[in-house]
């Protein structure tokens, strides 16, 4: 699925904050979305949450810094970072150049797996990201 | 009808107490203990700063500084390493992301902040100019950069403006590409940046700049502005963060893999002229984090030069990504260099990358 250039893989769940996340049993593999890397610009540098840290929904999980921006990360799901993409922290632009590949995050395993159904499904992610693109058309 | 903003004018403070500020003010708005907010920054002592994820270990000459009374410390938002003096003034937005008019596409709300601050300058009577990706510029020479940063729902940008700027304290105190260069390269970068009392011949006082960047960034905004300080919450927090910001947890902290900082020179001879590139060099990341290109080449317009600069300023220094970096450059932007082409200068930064492995 393509909503303009931006790939939405359509087995991959969604998240509001550009999140693509793929569920594997109990573990999700997480990383940010085309559109998300787009949206960011060239990334410079990525500090990721090590392994074995536990983390709540929505908490902060690792910065990420672009054209002199620090963004903060958020954790989609709740549950224990079983692994963060050590290579992509070295080379952050691995996250613009194969963003639903070797640019994937996080290995996590998951605390509650309840909320995997309060993410987008990519058709809705496509639907949000196409509002998102009509409304920075408005302001343009 | 317009929205009133918090128009925060704290004056002169240590760097420790402003960047304890940066985190209460953008907490505080993200968590709806405070209104959307425009502050003006100015330091006492002076100061050296790094970007969030640098190292003060490769960015500042710590015995210099010491040694002048220049304090240390981190900044919450991103880009590179910097020198405040007491005469300089810094600007800052705080506001919710989702601010109607205010761009998601951070490229898009660079242009949007810094226009603001250009619109201010104009009312000096200085033509400034966005130059992308986030510097404000005045005929070619940098007058002020930006950079941002965002806790929850609420944003953070902020901006340097020169106003009077002493360029040989910055050059010393800060770990710069061209401290191994001769005299005349170092004039060079010196005209890469200006200042308010260069550009118009003297410098207004504060309370003019102050209020002319007020215009320019309401109008732009389309908001109005009331002086106004701390709310209680956000004093409260200010206390309680104080101390973090003054730790050398805080400035020294490494939050990420460790970095490199190799400074490359390399020398190109063309028919049109010597090309002298220097450039650090990340060699983790494979990022060029500056360039620096002179020679006795004559570029038109002369500006085009550090435009180059800019396009390679954190871009990949892989042989190939610096090709179409070159090449991408001399497409879009109509630059003649008798004697010099495009494959001239790929060929002298890729000797100063060869070099730098």
């Amino acid at each position: 699925m393509q909503v303009k250039n931006f790939v939405i893989p359509e087995n991959l769940f969604y998240d509001t904050n550009d999140y693509w996340i793929k569920v594997d049993g109990e573990e999700a593999l997480i990383g940010m979305t085309d559109y998300g890397q787009n949206n960011t610009g060239d990334i410079l540098y990525l500090e990721l949450s090590q392994g074995g840290q536990r983390i709540k929904q929505g908490d902060r999980f690792g910065s990420i810094e672009s054209g002199k921006w620090v963004g903060n990360l958020t954790a989609p799901l709740s549950g224990v970072v079983v692994d963060s993409n050590r290579e992509v922290e070295s080379n952050p632009r691995k996250v613009n150049t194969d963003s639903y590949g070797a640019g994937w995050m996080y290995r996590l395993k998951l605390s509650n797996p309840d909320e995997v159904g309060k993410l987008m499904a990519a058709k809705d992610y496509a639907k949000w990201v196409t509002e998102q693109i009509n409304s920075e058309q408005e302001i343009e | 009808m317009k929205e009133n903003w918090r128009l925060f004018d704290p004056g002169p403070l240590t760097v420790a107490e402003n960047m304890a500020l940066d985190k209460v003010i953008l907490n505080a708005r993200s968590a709806n203990l405070a209104p959307n907010t425009v502050r003006y920054l100015q330091f006492s002592p002076h100061c050296a700063m790094v970007g969030y994820h640098q190292s003060v270990e490769l960015e500042i000459e710590e015995e210099y500084c010491r040694q002048h009374g220049i304090e240390i410390n981190r900044r919450i938002t991103g880009g590179g390493n910097l020198y405040w003096d007491e005469s300089q003034l810094g600007w800052e937005i705080v506001a919710p992301k989702d601010t109607p008019g205010i761009p998601k596409r951070l490229e898009d709300m660079y242009r949007l902040m810094c226009e603001s601050v250009v619109l201010g300058l104009d009312k000096l009577g200085v033509k400034a100019e966005f130059r992308p990706k986030n510097d404000i510029e005045v005929g070619g020479r940098k007058i002020s950069g930006t950079g941002g940063t965002e806790i929850g729902d609420a944003f953070l940008y902020q901006g340097t403006l020169l106003t009077d700027f002493d360029v040989d304290t910055m050059i010393s105190c800060l770990k710069l590409p061209i401290k191994k260069l001769e005299d005349k390269q170092v004039d060079s970068f010196k005209q890469r940046v200006t200042c308010l009392k260069e550009v118009l011949g003297y410098l207004p006082p504060m309370k003019q700049i102050k209020t002319a960047l007020s215009e320019g960034i309401s109008e732009v905004l389309g908001i109005t502005m009331e002086p106004g300080g701390l709310t209680a919450a956000e004093e409260k927090a200010f206390e309680k963060e104080l101390p973090n910001f003054q730790s050398e947890e805080w400035i020294r902290g490494l939050r990420i893999m460790p970095q490199e900082n190799d400074l490359s020179i390399s020398e190109h001879k063309t028919p049109g002229g010597l090309i002298r590139v220097s450039l650090r060099l990340d060699r983790n990341r494979q990022v060029i984090k500056s360039a620096f290109i002179t020679g006795d080449f004559f570029a038109y317009p002369e500006r085009s030069i550090m435009d180059l600069e800019a396009a390679l300023k954190n871009s990949s220094c892989r042989p190939a990504d610096v090709s179409n970096t070159v090449r991408q450059f001399f497409t879009d932007n109509e630059v003649n260099i008798p004697g010099v082409d495009v494959d001239d200068f790929y060929h002298a930064l890729y000797l100063a990358i060869d070099k730098g492995w």
